[in-house]
């Protein structure tokens, strides 16, 4: 059991090894290695639950028997708690996931095999991140990770902006792992060690100025990686360029990184969430991305830019969750994070199906692709209610913990700050409702654009992980009960118990004692509302179906849906003398016009801000990085 | 056995479905006849509503060819369900059909999911004049939304006991020990914003941007005829009495003890919000612009919201 971990993260990294042997060969030659990879180190990672998980066991494994001697650790350790293999799990299975999608995904690519190899060294960096007990080797990680992430980001170069989204990538994200490396370092030198169980040990009671320093350090650096505010605009220059799978993978792996970061830092290394100013830090943080990112979202016309927004705006409501401090905050961020990466993970590759079958991105060029491509349509239908939280998805389940959990905290504290958060957070989720409706509205209903008069379905290679992670997302959604006593209380109780952490790692075996983090969701039973929904919906459809129903006639031989072919600004024709059947189709950008006129100056200074210039966003980061150290200074 | 009985009964009759159903379409009639005789027309009978829907269910369904024919079927039912199971939440004097302790969020929710039924049906029917009209749908969804979460937390807020509650039974018992919270002038404003955002959520002049006959042939309905226009309009009606339920259940809840007396005192409540709320803007003002109705939303109604707000959290 112990070499479980070490098994894990090596499977990941000698199948890339492997595969770039082997995989020139034949395209079954590199399905066969890099889903066994995959599939063997999701099993590893899952027979670690049992123990993990439900027996509160931590799992430590010393790298090359360099047991720590005289209390001091000298070695590489890996260490698996309950948090650490909760993000295990959201790793493995969403590189299956977005792996198994990448065989049919990218068939018409060339070099394939540098792409698996590249895909399998960022599943094998990232889950290394997750699992490994030692801060400088979490930097290594870090590194592999970004510079992996650049590549495949890159991978098609021939697309425009992919080599320029790559680059800002490189550039901005290299800071982030500079003060990664610099909060390594300082703490280094205060602590003498690298070990992170020794760090929680000894840092709650070090407190001098350079340890605060580290702390701003590390802290902006996992900022970084989970593009927070102000570091936002790489991933939706990342993620409009990059295939569909990668996508995910930075949106639902990459940035679970810089949450579990932030998570070991805030609460496990330096402890020091019970502060209030570090929680108005994190808080305020988590919030101001959900807030930005979802207003920027509001205004793209590229299908994956806007889901890259919401991404990050997602990440916004897990960053805010945990910044609280409590038990039912941590929950409820955990839960949010795994649902994030699910139905994320989901749009990106209807995005991806999309962008297949009909070549563009483009919200004012697609549309009415719901008769083309129904099952696809059905599948977005389900990720935008998941991510919109409309009941019974899990994004309604997690999100209502996540109001309740913030409600709390301000009716316990008093403090204005968090009810002001409260109603921003749910502002967000109104606001994120309307850009799913934007997608809905410009690529699946309404008339079907040019573009999409050939589409096709997509095939079942991409449609059957699609599903996978449409089901998870119900299920998750069904049972949030089960699934809190089972994942979230261990995971939680594992981040909140920082001196078992320490003592399981220095000194053996250890039990993580699990707090009782939630009274709250208890009060909303879905499978009952599921059955009453149920019944009256079938009673309605029966009754609706009966009706006589008056199809359209078919269209006769050699005829076309709307042949009048289009001048500019056609499409607004029949608003004025509406005789005529032009093609018209109500796209992205015609959209809320009322919120728009309203909101013009903050949307168009938005709009500067994202200049697309690398010299402004790195600007932006340092900038940032020199007010969050200068908070710490003060305050912390 | 007997508590198993009376919960189906109270789902089913009392305050539940077979009540709803009479109440809004009675409701939604009175509101109808009030405006025409403020605006000194005669006005349909009482029971209009109930007769357009019945038009409506025996006329015949036409799908457009461009629309995705489930999508656009389905959209008005998942509708109508969602609109009477939020009906089920509120409590009669201490009577509700069902009742969870977070009532008011599953009622935002539930209304929310009402409003995409309709933005997603009208969506799939292909129509330009629905894709307009869904725009501005979801701009008045984000324009009372705002106001409409600031109320409920603000009497949440008064109603917990220094812990806030979303349960509308808490709510009820807190106004059955210290009376209506409208006599309360710390929420005053808050019952103003909840005033100002029931016409806009049900879709009532002068907030009814999205339908605006006059500009963009009924908006968001304008493909739907015979059963799932029956549905929508039901939906409306339906939703009318919800919101009216939702100002009694927050701010009017008058128990006296008798159930009838509860009963006919609810009611009349009802009418008199749906008066106040709905009939009379409806019968002296035009219908305003998308944009003015964002700005009306989250200037005057929000600042009114957040006084009562502020002040409550301020201790007064």
């Amino acid at each position: 059991m112990e070499n479980f971990p070490i098994l894990a993260i090596m499977t990941l990294f000698m199948g890339a090894f492997i595969n770039s042997l082997v995989g020139r060969r034949s395209h079954k030659a590199r399905v066969a290695v890099v889903f066994t990879t995959m599939a063997i180190s999701l099993l590893l990672v899952v027979s670690m639950v049992p123990a993990v998980m439900f027996r509160g066991e931590i799992i430590t494994y010393w790298m090359g028997g360099w047991a720590p001697e005289a209390g001091w650790a000298y070695g590489i350790g890996l260490e698996v708690d309950a948090l650490s293999l909760f993000f295990g799990l959201i790793v493995t299975i969403a590189v299956m996931v977005s792996g198994t999608y990448s065989f049919t995904y990218m068939k018409r690519d060339d070099s394939q095999v540098n792409f698996y190899t590249l895909f399998l060294m960022l599943a094998g960096s990232v889950l290394g991140l997750v699992l490994s007990g030692d801060l400088f080797n979490i930097f290594v990680m870090v590194e592999i990770m970004t510079f992996t992430a650049v590549a495949l980001t890159a991978f098609r170069n021939d697309t425009e902006g992919a080599l320029e989204g790559a680059f800002k990538y490189l550039v901005v994200g290299s800071l982030g792992s500079v003060s990664i490396l610099t909060g390594t370092i300082l703490i280094y030198g205060c602590l003498h060690t690298l070990n992170l169980a020794q760090i929680a040990d000894l840092a709650i009671h070090t407190r001098n100025p350079v340890m605060v320093v580290a702390f701003g350090f590390l802290f902006v650096g996992f900022c970084t990686k989970a593009f927070m505010f102000p570091f936002q605009p790489l991933a939706a220059d990342a993620h409009a360029v990059a295939p569909a799978s990668i996508s995910m993978m930075i949106s639902g792996v990459l940035t679970k990184c810089g949450v579990y970061g932030m998570i070991r830092l805030v609460y496990v290394l330096f402890q020091n969430i019970g502060q209030t100013h570090v929680q108005y830090l994190v808080t305020g943080m988590g919030c101001l991305t959900m807030f930005i990112c979802v207003t920027m979202a509001f205004n793209q016309h590229n299908f994956k830019r806007l889901l890259a927004f919401h991404s990050i705006s997602q990440v916004g409501y897990v960053i805010t969750a945990i910044g609280l401090g409590t038990a039912v905050g941590l929950g409820a961020g955990l839960y949010h994070a795994i649902n994030h990466t699910l139905f994320k993970g989901l749009l990106f590759l209807v995005a991806g199906a999309v962008q297949h079958q009909t070549g563009t991105l483009d919200l004012d060029e697609l549309g009415g692709l719901s008769k083309k491509m129904p099952k696809t349509t059905l599948l977005f239908l389900i990720g935008a209610a998941s991510i919109s939280g409309i009941p019974p998805f899990n994004g309604f389940a997690s999100k209502w913990m996540i109001y309740q959990s913030i409600f709390s905290k301000a009716v316990n504290t008093g403090n204005i700050f968090f009810l002001l958060v409260c109603i921003v957070a749910l502002l967000t989720s109104v606001l994120t409702l309307a850009s799913f409706v934007k997608v809905a509205q410009s690529v699946f209903f309404g008339q079907c654009a040019v573009l999409c008069r050939d589409a096709e379905e997509c095939e079942k290679g991409m449609r059957i992980p699609m599903w996978v992670l449409a089901i998870l997302c119900v299920v998750l959604g069904l049972f949030p009960d089960q699934f809190g006593e089972l994942f979230l209380k261990p995971a939680a109780g594992a981040a909140m118990g920082a001196d078992v952490y320490a003592a399981a790692m220095l000194s053996g075996k250890a039990v993580t004692s699990m707090p009782a983090i939630y009274g709250y969701i208890g009060t909303w039973s879905p499978i009952v509302w599921i059955v009453l929904l149920l019944i009256v919906t079938a009673g309605m459809t029966i009754f609706s179906v009966s009706a006589p129903i008056r199809k359209p006639e078919a269209l006769g031989e050699g005829e076309v849906e709307d042949e009048h072919v289009l001048p500019e600004n056609a499409k607004y024709e029949p608003f004025f003398s509406g005789e005529e059947s032009v093609h018209s189709h109500v796209t992205g950008s015609d959209l809320f016009w009322g919120f728009k006129e309203n909101w013009k100056k903050y949307f168009s200074f938005w709009h500067d801000w994202h200049s697309g210039i690398v010299n402004d966003y790195e600007l932006y980061g340092v900038v940032f990085l020199a007010a969050a150290l200068i908070y710490c200074i003060l305050f912390i | 056995m007997i508590g198993f009985i009376q919960s189906v009964l109270n789902i089913l009759l009392l305050p539940g479905l077979a009540f709803t159903l009479i109440a809004s379409i009675l409701l939604a009639g009175i509101d109808r006849v009030l405006v025409a005789r403020m605006q000194r027309r005669v006005g349909p009978p009482v029971l209009q509503p109930l007769y357009d829907v019945l038009k409506c269910l025996g006329k015949e369904t036409i799908v457009p060819r461009k629309a995705n024919e489930k999508v656009f079927l389905l959209a008005p039912a998942v509708g109508l369900i969602s609109v009477l199971v939020t009906a089920m939440f509120l409590p009669i004097g201490n009577v509700s059909a069902i009742r969870t302790n977070a009532d008011m969020i599953v009622i935002l929710y539930l209304l929310t999911l009402a409003s995409v039924t309709l933005i997603v049906g009208s969506a799939a029917s292909g129509s330009p004049f629905a894709g307009v009209g869904l725009s501005r749908e979801m701009v008045a969804m984000i324009s009372y939304e705002l106001p409409l979460v600031m109320v409920m937390l603000t009497v949440g807020f008064v109603c917990g006991n220094g812990l806030a509650t979303f349960s509308l039974a808490k709510i009820g018992a807190y106004q059955a020990a210290n009376g209506p919270l409208l006599l309360n002038p710390v929420l005053w404003p808050a019952a103003i914003a909840l005033l100002f955002v029931i016409p806009c959520e049900v879709g009532q002049q002068p907030f009814d941007i999205d339908e605006a006959e006059t500009e963009i042939c009924e908006g968001v309905l304008a493909e739907y005829s015979g059963k799932p226009l029956a549905q929508f309009k039901m939906m409306h009606n339906v939703k009318m009495y919800v919101m009216s339920g939702l100002f009694c259940a927050l701010f009017l809840n008058i128990q006296t003890g008798f159930f009838l007396a509860d009963i006919l005192i609810y009611c009349v409540s009802c009418v008199l919000v749906t008066f106040v709320s709905m009939s009379v803007p409806h019968a002296v003002t035009a219908r305003f612009r998308v944009e003015q109705v964002f700005k009306f939303y989250w200037t005057v109604v929000t600042g009114c919201a957040a006084l009562s707000l502020i002040l409550v959290w301020i201790g007064l």
